[in-house]
């Protein structure tokens, strides 16, 4: 399901990913289980048993994983400024 | 107030009803930028009014319940945006109507309540009954794989976003909702959440969610806008979305804000389908 374009940008050029804030995660590992996209990854031997391994996985303007984590410990870049700034690279490659 | 508007009046002259329909018709170009589509001369003039439709959105005025201008706009494939029935009108407002031929009293006050409906915050028109221009009769193109077919209607009014969502525009309201990928990928969808009405809602934001047993997702508005409705069956009937997301299935409508710039980051058909293709073979 991972594209490697988005609107025609490159998706690795788009800031979009989930940030855990580990002061509030409590490691219930909902969000691992509730993205099909694998941007996560449970590393249980790690002192950080979770990271967001595969950023570019995470499908742009998603935030679902966001509404299934309790302690709220996940948020996203904003959306409207990420939508201005895909425009802009838009605009930069049809000039280049 | 109702602007830019084709408005096309049954203007029956035998009936008192069509000379209501006709007369709210002058008076809302009176006080609007909208243009009249005689009934009589587009039988004969086709192309005199066919760009006029393409680019307005088409207001449908039937004097009685024969609905003779509602028929010549499905006759000419015209798209009706908004309608109104003077009959219906008139029984609302305890107004009877007589056989006069000339508007007395009654019928000018009737007139004045329709058009000052039309005069409410974004020609919502209130007072006045509305039925929704989006006909979807939409031609699809399908693609399978395995026992999944997954449909995309072709139509050039049809916008989609890359999150699987579209928005079918007329004027300067849009129909949302998601695309078969995404309700094939649920699977039974069982539960949703609809955005409130009245909500301004900027292109990306979520406009509702639906979720199954397998997921939940955001339905990613590919418009900005102030939802005016939403489809109310689904609340108790979101299975509709599994049925066709498209028709029964859409999750609301949106009147646009800054449609111009939303369209800078929206696709046609041809690109959505192969665009789901791709997502559809993994």
């Amino acid at each position: 399901m991972s594209e490697t374009t988005f609107m025609g940008v490159e998706r690795d050029k788009i800031d979009w990913k989930p940030a855990i804030d580990y002061g509030k995660c409590n490691f219930c590992m909902e969000c691992v289980k509730f993205c099909p996209h694998k941007v996560f990854e449970v590393n249980e031997n790690d002192e950080i048993r979770l990271i967001v391994r595969n950023p570019n996985n995470c499908v742009v303007f998603c935030r679902a994983c966001s509404k299934t984590c309790g302690p709220d410990a996940i948020t996203f870049p904003d959306k409207n400024a990420t939508t201005q700034k895909i425009k802009e690279m838009r605009k930069e490659g049809n000039n280049g | 107030m109702v602007e830019n508007y084709a408005i096309l009046p049954c203007n029956g002259l035998d009936k008192c009803a069509g000379v209501i329909s006709g007369e709210i018709a002058v008076k809302l170009c009176e006080s609007g930028k909208n243009t009249i589509i005689c009934p009589v001369f587009s039988k004969i003039a086709d192309a005199k009014y066919r760009k006029i439709t393409d680019e307005h959105p088409l207001l449908v005025i039937d004097g009685c319940a024969t609905r003779c201008a509602s028929k010549i706009a499905a006759e000419k494939n015209y798209r009706i945006f908004r309608k109104i029935t003077v009959t219906e009108e008139a029984k609302r407002h305890h107004i009877e109507l007589k056989d006069n031929l000339r508007l007395l009293e009654d019928d000018n006050s009737l007139v004045e309540i329709i058009v000052d409906g039309f005069s409410d915050a974004g020609g919502m028109a209130a007072g006045v009954s509305e039925e929704s221009g989006f006909s979807f009769e939409f031609e699809y193109e399908t693609f399978q794989k395995d026992k999944f077919i997954f449909r995309v209607p072709r139509n050039t009014s049809v916008y989609f976003n890359e999150n699987d969502c579209w928005a079918y525009v007329i004027g300067n309201r849009a129909r949302i909702g998601v695309t078969d990928f995404v309700q094939q990928n649920l699977s039974d969808i069982l539960y949703f959440i609809p955005p409130e009405i009245g909500a301004i809602i900027s292109q990306f934001d979520a406009a509702g969610e639906i979720e199954s047993s397998k997921a939940l997702v955001d339905i990613i508005s590919p418009v900005s806008g102030m939802v005016v409705s939403i489809n109310e069956m689904l609340v108790q009937k979101p299975e509709l979305i599994n049925e066709n997301p498209y028709e029964s299935g859409w999750i609301a409508e949106l009147e646009l804000t800054d449609f111009e710039s939303d369209k800078e980051l929206l696709i046609g058909f041809d690109k959505y389908f192969e665009l789901m293709k791709k997502k559809v073979e993994g």
